[in-house]
């Protein structure tokens, strides 16, 4: 709780009146939102409620129909923005891993640094046996995503999303496919990165997660912000009726 | 397809001896007990012997034809198969002309076209500039024919993919090209195996309608024996066992392959 009190950075993303239709399904329908460069939001909310959604429009996964994004001071709903560039610089971590399976696990984390970032083989190993170090299984650099547990690809696909040294790291729902036993391998990683200062969007419902590393909380509901504040005030005195629902449902 | 088994050394390669063991294909044991039989009888029969000495050209022609024309075929199929799962309205309605239209067409109009109508119009519009030999009329026909095929068998290849792979490449910064090359194509490549086998040896087969171009393939130098020694039983045959050979070859070989790629 202590290192709550962190210092943090001027805004890293700023997303104004965000909409995102598809065709009558209004999934995320009018979302402002400011987050500073290394804090860590965590998004909770009803299936359906939009999170992955405003996710996946951060990092252009999904054009938004309406509304501004500017990351890092780059307006990336703007007409002729590098979308490609925008993109090695926020990482997104699936619910499915979506690791490559024909690759192996040093390979998956080296790919996208050889072909997007340029860099040589030499380097991009050394990066990614550091990450693998990182994430605990560097003895796995050889295994393909097959041969791994869940929990184990998950955090290959963190390592390689953390090898092209993005400024932000986007999480959707990064433990909900995995077995209770593998959960904590995963969200001890994504402790860890928070600690040491990434700016992070995180939807999950691990609320052991949220009460150590969240600097902000969110609840979305019908494609917009519900209640948002910090996780202390949201587990003892929530505002909203909406909420109390909500979180009596995931807190049994 | 793809199992667990190279998770261990030791395991991968008692499962593939036990496959080795439990299925031997005993219908290819039986075809190569025929080949010797056909083989004795034919190499101690004067009459075969020289049905083969003048037919033996033609199946230099008819492999020759067929790598060459699969090889194109593989380039144009990718190309138009890209353009069928492409988001561009003009490549899509292009590649999906092309493919409807060829695949409407019996191979046989194809190449006639290929050779009467295509080649002739390309010649006299460029003063001679550019000609065609027959042989290459063939290869250009059987081509753009079998390029149709190809191109769907790519489209279903990397329609296969689950989504969330060109999505896991590109939120890393990747290109669609660049996703598809490195992402897609490697996974669909290896699941289209099978049917891009299959459609080689169907070409094979199929290269015989070059005859018609009057290219010396292995069905036309047969044509001509005949012809020439009206001894319809013996030409015939031999060009039947020519055929036999190669696509029987081929399609141990496709099964190999095929084995190979889906444990490894
Ligand atoms: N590609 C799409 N096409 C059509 N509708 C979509 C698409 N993606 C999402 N939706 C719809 O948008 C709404 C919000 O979906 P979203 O996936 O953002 O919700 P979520 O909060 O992430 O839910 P969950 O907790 O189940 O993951 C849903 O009604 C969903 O059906
Ligand atoms: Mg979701």
């Amino acid at each position: 709780m202590a290192e709550k009190k962190k210092q943090l950075g001027d805004r890293i993303i700023e997303i104004y009146d965000l909409r995102k239709h598809f065709g009558h399904v209004e999934a995320v329908n009018g979302v402002t939102l400011h987050v500073n460069r290394g804090e860590v939001v965590v998004i909770i909310g009803p299936s359906g409620s939009g999170k992955s959604t405003l996710l996946r429009c951060i990092n252009h996964l999904e054009t938004p129909t309406s509304g501004q994004i500017i990351i890092d001071g780059v307006d990336i709903t703007a007409k002729g923005v590098d979308i490609n560039a925008l993109r090695a610089e926020i990482g997104i971590v699936f619910q499915q891993f979506n690791l490559f399976p024909h690759l192996t696990a040093l390979e998956n984390i080296t790919l996208a640094q050889r072909v997007v970032r340029k860099r040589r083989r030499e380097e991009a190993e050394r990066i990614a046996h550091e990450l693998l170090a990182k994430v605990g299984i560097p003895e796995k650099a050889d295994a393909y995503p097959d041969q791994l547990s869940g929990g184990q690809q998950q955090r290959v696909a963190i390592a390689r999303a953390l090898a092209m040294q993005p400024k932000i790291m986007l999480f959707d729902e990064p433990t909900s496919a995995l077995d209770p036993e593998m959960i904590k391998e995963v969200l001890d990683v994504m402790l860890e990165l928070a600690r040491e200062g990434m700016t992070m969007l995180v939807v999950s419902h691990e609320m052991g997660f949220a009460r150590a590393a969240a600097d902000r909380m969110i609840l979305m509901d019908e494609g917009v912000i519900v209640e948002e504040t910090t996780p202390e005030e949201l587990f003892t005195a929530p505002k909203h009726e909406r909420t109390k629902q909500f979180l009596s449902k995931i807190l049994h | 397809m793809t199992e667990l088994t190279s998770a261990t050394p030791e395991l991968g390669k008692a499962k593939k001896e036990r496959i080795s063991l439990a299925d031997v294909p005993w219908w290819v044991v039986i075809i190569i007990l025929i080949g010797i039989y056909v083989t004795f009888a034919v190499l101690s029969n004067e009459r075969y012997i020289e049905a083969f000495r003048f037919i033996l050209p033609g199946v230099k022609i008819t492999m020759q034809v067929t790598v060459l024309a699969y090889a194109l075929a593989l380039v144009i199929g990718l190309i138009a198969g890209l353009m069928r799962v492409s988001k561009n309205p003009v490549l899509y309605a292009l590649s999906t002309l092309y493919v409807e239209i060829i695949r409407g067409l019996p191979m046989l109009v194809i190449l006639l076209y290929a050779g009467y109508v295509i080649s002739p119009a390309i010649r006299d519009a460029t003063h001679r500039a550019i000609t065609f030999s027959d042989l290459q009329e063939g290869i250009i026909g059987l081509a753009i024919g079998y390029g149709a095929y190809l191109a769907e068998v790519y489209r279903a290849g990397i329609e296969s993919i689950h989504r969330g792979q060109m999505e896991a490449a590109r939120s890393l910064g990747m290109t669609y090209m660049q996703a598809m090359r490195y992402v897609i194509l490697p996974q669909a490549i290896r699941r289209i195996l099978p049917p891009l086998g299959n459609d080689f040896i169907a070409m094979l087969k199929d290269s015989s309608l070059i005859a018609l171009l009057a290219i010396p393939d292995l069905l036309q130098m047969g044509r001509l024996f005949v012809s020439r020694t009206f001894r319809a039983f013996e030409g015939y045959n031999s060009v039947a066992l020519l055929y036999l050979v190669m696509t029987l070859f081929l399609s141990l070989l496709v099964r190999t392959i095929e084995r190979r790629w889906s444990v490894g």
